[in-house]
């Protein structure tokens, strides 16, 4: 609509109201150069004084240097000249002079500050909690998670998935030998260089238990070589120790030594709780059997099962061993080590 | 005296105001507050016994529906772009407002600062992204607008590079 189609009162009503609210003040400038040859308006809601005629815009706006002389129209929107107070500045030619129009847009601005905040403050938490979520289940499953793309119900889903588990062997004598915060910082040490296997293959720290921890592979429908993965972080766990026992052998610190489990099958991945407090976890045979035999795994010895050195294509690098395991009984598996510690001699 | 005019840009809620006051008032606050439009802070800057009065225009968070207005960048001599290290999404904004920078007012001294130095336990930036940084040939720095890591330091850097090309 433009000022020919509303009739002229209502048109002068809009004008004069608008007017009002934006409480206009203007410079009328040489043309070409930043010198004053003209003020009105409502100055006092931008600048102490009247600007005088003679002085330049620039020395009393630093938002205005750089800007002038105006060579093409333009908007400066929501400028705080001062604290809390927002203008909108419009440089505007014609071809005697040219005019720069300050309007008192803070009202508005104020506003918009409020969606905007919201707004902003809704981001910053949906990154926080996906970033959470991030270091419990991985990249790949909490963008799927986070996208809607991947549930996790109370009544649980049936899947095949590999479980490992691994721990430190001889923790407790190490625990009772030390200090708390000497304990502390050694399971960070470790798990930092322990957990990044587990995210890399597209595994889920299931539950960290001290220097224990249970993961699991074959969350996402698309992947079909858990068995590979659980060994490929298994490997890598062993590989990220050894180096972080060459530098606790160079600062005199005790070698640790992990041991690892794993068993694959069918398992209920699901919630488990009530509705204060709730986890994410696999129920399945196979999963008690990866306990056991990270139990009865020996420093730098991967121990698995029938059903994932079947899935791995009987790989030649194990051997097989015949264990009794505790409520399981006599059970064939497959045994590979490799090395963890350093000789500290 | 030399006047030069910065803009300090990024995506919402990467640390752009907070760098700016701890660079200008020596201070910070933990609490967030939106920044609309453009706030604009002085500083004069010496650089090899060369004083510049810094102009530091800091500009609203770019987010997907709020451009940055191209007349913010009229006359600016250089950028600093801001990058939450807890949040690798803002790179990707990084690099969409360069781009722009580039369009608008043509390539200019620019530095990146990886903010939030004092969360590195929650950084999230891959080796990967920091490479793709890493070939604008730009000067990158790890500041805390917390704790103050860096930010004098970028801020005369990019001073030094507006007046010594």
């Amino acid at each position: 609509m433009t000022s020919q189609t509303l009739p002229q009162p209502l048109y002068q009503h809009i004008a004069s109201h608008t007017i009002q609210q934006l409480e206009p003040a203007w410079l009328q400038l040489k043309k070409g150069s930043d010198c004053i040859i003209q003020a009105g308006g409502a100055w006092q809601h931008y600048y102490p004084q009247q600007p005088q005629v003679g002085q330049q815009a620039t020395e009393l706006f630093d938002v205005l240097i750089g800007m002038l002389p105006i060579t093409e129209h333009f908007e400066l929107p929501q400028i705080q000249l001062q604290d809390g107070q927002y203008t909108d500045i419009f440089a505007l030619s014609d071809h005697q002079h040219d005019w720069l129009l300050f309007c008192d847009v803070t009202q508005n601005t104020l506003q918009l500050q409020q969606y905007q905040q919201v707004s902003n403050d809704l981001i910053l938490l949906k990154a926080q909690m996906k970033q959470t979520l991030h270091r419990y289940v991985g990249h790949e499953i909490s963008e799927r998670i986070t996208q809607g793309e991947m549930q996790l119900d109370a009544a649980g889903e049936r899947k095949t998935i590999a479980t490992l588990f691994v721990d430190i062997r001889g923790f407790t004598p190490f625990n009772e030998r030390h200090d708390a915060q000497v304990v502390m910082q050694t399971l960070n040490d470790y798990m930092h260089c322990m957990l990044p296997s587990i995210l890399q293959h597209h595994g889920m720290v299931d539950k960290i238990m001290g220097d224990g921890v249970m993961a699991v592979y074959g969350i996402l429908a698309s992947e079909t070589d858990c068995c590979f993965n659980a060994l490929h972080s298994a490997e890598q766990m062993i590989q990220a120790v050894h180096t972080l026992n060459q530098q606790r052998l160079n600062q005199d610190l005790e070698q640790l030594g992990i041991g690892v489990g794993i068993a694959s099958g069918e398992a209920v991945l699901g919630i488990l709780g009530s509705h204060e407090r709730r986890t994410f976890t696999a129920i399945g045979r196979h999963v008690n059997l990866a306990a056991r035999l990270e139990s009865n795994a020996r420093v730098g010895e991967i121990l698995i099962d029938q059903a994932t050195y079947h899935a791995l294509k009987q790989p030649r690098t194990f051997t097989p061993v015949t264990l009794t395991l505790k409520g399981i009984g006599q059970t064939d598996i497959f045994s590979q080590t490799l090395p963890c510690i350093h000789n500290q001699d | 005296m030399i006047q030069k005019k910065i803009c300090i840009l990024g995506a919402a809620g990467v640390g752009k105001t907070s760098l700016t006051a701890q660079f200008v008032y020596s201070k910070f606050s933990e609490k967030y507050l939106s920044t609309m439009g453009v706030k604009i802070d002085k500083k004069i800057v010496t650089v090899d016994e060369t004083q510049v009065n810094l102009m530091i225009w800091d500009i609203h968070g770019e987010e997907k529906y709020k451009k940055i207005t191209s007349s913010y960048l009229r006359g600016a001599a250089g950028i600093l772009t801001v990058i939450d290290g807890t949040r690798p999404e803002t790179i990707q904004t990084a690099h969409e407002i360069l781009d722009r920078v580039h369009t608008d007012i043509g390539k200019i001294p620019n530095i990146f600062l990886c903010n939030k130095a004092d969360l590195t336990d929650a950084w999230d930036i891959s080796p990967k992204q920091l490479d793709e940084l890493k070939q604008y040939n730009n000067p990158i720095y790890n500041t805390s607008a917390k704790t103050g890591e860096h930010v004098e330091e970028s801020f005369v850097q990019l001073t030094r590079m507006l007046i010594k090309p």
